[in-house]
């Protein structure tokens, strides 16, 4: 069954869009990482203008990260202190990742810089996967346990200016580091249709010294505030979500979701890690070849102005 | 399951339920749009939009044998089978047909091959960027673009025959008949393109909207179906560009244009497909708020049902 998508302009299989939705909701709910990195890239293939995909990928994200953002808050992992400054920079992020995607629009070096953008997340972030998993599957073998690293008591982070006091968080940091990096999460969101959670997440662990059981709660809530400023920004100022596709991909990616949730509980932790991280890999390196391969037609329409 | 549980789900639910009806609310009452004005329309039905162009004044009479009287002086006319064609959800491209006939049409039969008929359907044309890409340092890269002021978003010609047996270029050229005729007009910024660089950039345009379909030609497409009666089918693509279009029928006999005859068809969309569009464009920032609530909606929806069989 055909339906028009009336923001991307083109004439698709509905099950097509929500069997994507399905796959990618399976994987996120089986890694336990949010999809947006998957469903951009995936989007570009079957052929919706990558600025559509981008944008269009933001309200989906908001619909996967909404429910889990409650759920933590019932459980009240939610650091707010800490989440509001996080937002207040990726609200910041947003605008001027906007921005930027109108004037690449403009000069036609959109689609060149997602393509690059993606390439190279994907690429190191598959790489590093790639290498952590087959540690992990190596020391699961071999019966050795490493010892994890001893973490510093304080680092670079605790000498700059501006403390504040993050009780729920236990935490008596600079506000300047997680307004860093709100704002760089949020200008990935709007360029590339991601929450950023695979960002943020180690950042506040690692970096920040954030407790593990605020910091999933923490970067949910941020990140559907974000997207969701996102999708009205793209909305504004590029028209580029398209509404009826955003509600396939999230019917889709909520059913998946729940079955992937289920099949990542019968798999061991260092092989999940490792599909995924191939996975990932795959993506970059097609990503990678619709650049370096002749591309057979070298012109490219693009419509001006609507009616 | 406890009270308060039960109360607490029940918020939840009714949460969820509340704002997904806001959202629905909030884009009922901004996609109420005035609609245009419509021309007033009499009592009696309403002219078609159609135009005869006046034929090419008659020769100047002259002496003729008193045996052979003047033959009264061929006209066409036409029309298409659906002047209104909406586009809603599950458009998937149309059909059209175009029929038309030969007023004191000569020919003894459909076979005789006296007249060709040139049908053109032209789409409203539309502002666009063309791009052409080049290898830098391995990558192939947007390095070079023009822009076109108007190019027919839809242009289909179907004929009796090739084109180049009809009529001679000059005529083609003058109606704008043909892939090498459409008219398009480049943006002042492409004034010192040469002519070479002008031709690149046109068959490119021509080229991509072949590929799309866009842009049709069918050589053999019409036909006589009697001595004055003939027919062709069009199809326009799913992506075709909504909008007025303009049928432009041309009638030649040995290679002189003897008549031609306009018609219009239009394209709408209807449905959620152009409540969607329209709220789009028209109130960005609401469509944005409004997409964002049906996903916070959906998500809580879904998280609703799925932890309920859990529980």
């Amino acid at each position: 069954m055909n339906i028009y998508l009336p923001i991307a302009e083109m004439s698709a299989n509905l099950l097509l869009f929500i069997g994507m939705g399905a796959s990618v909701g399976f994987l996120s709910g089986m890694f336990g990482v949010g999809g947006g990195f998957l469903m951009t890239p995936l989007l570009i293939f079957t052929g919706v203008p990558s600025a559509v995909a981008v944008g269009t990928e933001a309200a989906q994200i908001v619909a996967s990260s909404v429910s889990g953002a409650l759920a933590q808050w019932r459980r009240r992992n939610i650091d707010f202190k800490m989440g509001t400054i996080l937002l207040a920079g990726g609200i910041v992020g947003s605008v001027f990742g906007v921005e930027a995607v109108k004037a690449l629009r403009r000069a036609g070096q959109f689609d060149l810089f997602v393509i690059l953008s993606y390439v190279t997340m994907l690429g190191v972030i598959g790489t590093l996967m790639m290498i952590e998993s087959i540690n992990a599957i190596r020391q699961a073998k071999s019966g050795v346990v490493i010892a994890s690293r001893q973490r510093g008591q304080h680092n670079w982070v605790h000498r700059l200016p501006l403390k504040m006091r993050f009780h729920r968080s236990k935490l008596y940091i600079s506000a300047l580091p997680p307004l860093v990096l709100g704002v760089f999460v949020g200008f990935l969101a709007a360029i590339m249709g991601v929450g950023g959670g695979f960002i943020m997440v180690p950042a506040m662990i690692y970096l920040l010294k954030v407790p593990t059981n605020v910091v999933v709660g923490t970067s949910l809530f941020q990140i559907t505030f974000v997207t969701a400023a996102t999708t009205v920004l793209h909305a504004t100022q590029n028209q580029t979500v398209d509404a009826t596709l955003a509600l396939l991909l999230i019917v889709g990616g909520v059913i998946g979701a729940q079955f992937g949730a289920i099949a990542g509980q019968r798999l061991r932790g260092e092989q999940l890690r490792f599909l995924l991280a191939g996975i990932v890999l795959l993506v970059a390196l097609r990503l990678a070849w619709s650049l370096v391969v002749h591309p057979g037609e070298l012109f490219s329409l693009t419509p001006l102005g609507r009616p | 399951m406890s009270t308060a549980r039960l109360l607490h789900r029940g918020t939840f639910i009714a949460l969820a339920v509340g704002v997904l009806t806001a959202g629905v609310l909030v884009g009922a009452a901004l996609a109420q749009r005035p609609t245009p004005p419509q021309p007033p329309s009499g009592p009696s039905l309403p002219a078609p939009p159609t135009q005869i162009t006046p034929p090419p004044p008659a020769p100047a009479q002259e002496v003729r044998p008193a045996e052979a009287p003047p033959l009264p002086r061929e006209a066409v006319h036409a029309d298409v089978s659906t002047r209104r064609i909406a586009v809603t959800s599950t458009f998937s491209g149309t059909g059209i047909i175009v029929f038309g006939a030969v007023d004191n049409s000569r020919q003894t039969s459909a076979e005789s091959g006296l007249y060709d008929v040139v049908i053109v359907i032209s789409g409203a044309p539309s502002r666009l960027v063309a791009r052409k890409k080049s290898n830098v340092g391995g990558l192939w890269i947007n390095t070079s673009s023009t822009t076109f002021t108007s190019v027919p978003s839809y242009y289909a010609i179907s004929s009796t025959r090739p084109l180049d047996e009809i009529a001679s270029d000059d005529v083609l050229k003058s109606s704008g008949i043909g892939f090498d005729f459409v008219p398009m007009t480049f943006h002042r910024s492409a004034r010192n393109l040469t002519a070479d660089e002008i031709r690149e950039w046109r068959d490119a345009v021509v080229r991509l909207k072949r590929r799309d379909r866009l842009f049709q030609q069918d050589e053999y497409g019409v036909a006589f179906v009697g001595r004055s009666l003939f027919r062709s089918a069009f199809d326009m693509p799913a992506t075709v560009t909504v909008g007025a279009f303009e049928t432009r029928v041309y009638l030649f006999r040995d290679g002189e244009l003897l008549s031609t005859y306009t018609t219009k068809l239009d394209l709408e969309r209807e449905g959620l497909e152009q409540f969607i569009h329209r709220f789009a464009f028209d109130h960005p920032f609401f469509y944005g708020v409004f997409t964002v609530l049906i996903a916070v909606g959906a998500g809580m929806l879904a998280s609703y049902v799925f932890n309920r069989n859990k529980a």
